[in-house]
């Protein structure tokens, strides 16, 4: 019974993230307002949004006086 | 009554789910590799970025792909104690930025001194990364362009900064497919583990000396009994037992007896025993449906602390096992 179940369970995360992975879901789709599934690699985030299809730079783009480094030295 | 115990290896109570968990990681893993074959390296190149002029690489046509995705890896080569807002584009045809991702790369190291002791540290994160899918085939072009590039001390910096950037088609994005390994291993053992615990438990008797005795209503011809005795002894344990296996009919006769020798796992603390448990799991197929009565009795007696049997009904197993068949001739 509970062998079953948990059989279901493995085929349904293996379809999920297979499908997932090779349809590429947490990639940025162009002119696509929905970005909901973009899924950030090395912290790279999106520096813009679509409106009407056209990407948009976002106001904050160029005010990156505020950034610091990190290393140990950082968050405190 | 006449008891005609019967014993023989059948694989007829294996449950065959538990293997379906490990085949879906097998072929989780099969993906993994087959993934590596999809993708094709398209540009992968040196480049050194001004600060405010971004520096564009060779036209590429993009396309609907049913697998994978555009795939931009940027790594920045800093100097020590340097940061760099960088941000990765992708134009159209026309020169317009289509997407775009910025990323807040950085190099320090150190020294520090605690306690006496003192060393150098030196961490970074320089790499940057854009998947890119599109519904339209078109012409795009990928920059980079550098927004902000200073030391630690916050002076900026007007030198151009290298990059070693790869762009690649085709990619499949494998931290969906590493997540499905994990899951499907983590489901796998489980699976495993539970068919101990397939069935109904229709006997559960825990005893305080070296024997054991219950009766329960079970059987049938279909229903295999899964015995299990558990038996736990002090620091004078054996490493060795023997378990005697005792069943009644329900007029009090006996059925069935047969004694078990049975290891002893002893747990130790500085070397010493502290104690030992031991394990005896048969297997028994009761053909008539009854009340049956069960007696364990363990010798040597003198150690013996516990005494437990739990019997499931209904049981599985993992592969063949060798089943008792006990058939009571009626005489009522």
């Amino acid at each position: 019974m509970f062998t079953k179940l948990f059989a279901a369970a493995a085929l349904a995360i293996a379809g999920i993230t297979l499908y997932s992975g090779f349809t590429q879901q947490g990639a940025m789709v162009l002119r696509q307002e929905n970005q909901d599934q973009y899924w950030a690699r090395y912290d790279t985030a999106p520096s813009g949004r679509y409106r009407g299809g056209v990407w948009v730079a976002s106001p904050d783009r160029s005010a990156y006086g505020s950034f610091r480094g990190g290393g140990p030295g950082a968050g405190k | 009554m006449q008891a005609k115990p019967e014993t023989q290896t059948t694989g007829r109570f294996v449950d065959w789910f538990p293997y379906l968990p490990w085949l879906t990681l097998g072929v989780m893993l099969l993906s993994l590799i087959a993934a590596a074959f999809l993708e094709r390296t398209l540009i992968s190149t040196n480049v050194t970025v001004d600060p405010d002029a971004p520096t564009e690489l060779q036209p590429i046509q993009l396309k609907k792909e049913p697998f994978g995705a555009l795939r931009i890896d940027v790594a920045a080569s800093l100097p020590s104690n340097q940061w760099v807002t960088y941000e990765i584009q992708v134009k159209d045809k026309d020169g317009k930025i289509l997407a775009s991702g910025i990323k807040q790369a950085w190099a320090e190291s150190g020294t520090w001194a605690e306690e006496g002791e003192s060393g150098t540290w030196a961490e970074d994160d320089l790499l940057g990364g854009l998947d890119v899918r599109t519904n339209q085939a078109e012409p795009v072009t990928i920059a980079l362009d550098v927004l902000e590039y200073s030391d630690t001390a916050g002076r900026e910096l007007d030198t151009a900064v290298p990059f070693q950037i790869t762009v690649k088609n085709g990619v499949v994005d494998d931290r969906y497919l590493w997540a499905g390994v994990f899951g499907t291993f983590a489901i796998a053992f489980i699976t495993l583990f539970s068919v101990s615990s397939t069935g109904k438990m229709v006997m559960n008797k825990s005893n305080r000396d070296s024997d054991v005795t219950g009766r329960g209503t079970m059987g049938g011809s279909d229903r295999l009994l899964r015995v299990v005795v558990k038996v736990k002894s002090d620091e004078h344990s054996p490493r060795g037992l023997n378990v005697r296996l005792t069943m009644n009919d329900e007029n009090g006769e006996q059925i069935y007896t047969k004694t078990y020798p049975v290891d002893v796992s002893l747990s130790k603390n500085e070397g010493r025993v502290t104690g030992g448990n031991s394990t005896l799991t048969k297997f028994f197929i009761l053909e008539a449906r009854g009340s049956y009565g069960f007696h364990v009795e363990v010798t040597p007696d003198l150690s013996i602390d516990r005494t437990r049997i739990l019997i499931r009904e209904n049981a599985r197993t993992l592969y063949p096992v060798e089943v008792t068949t006990i058939k009571t001739a009626d005489v009522h």
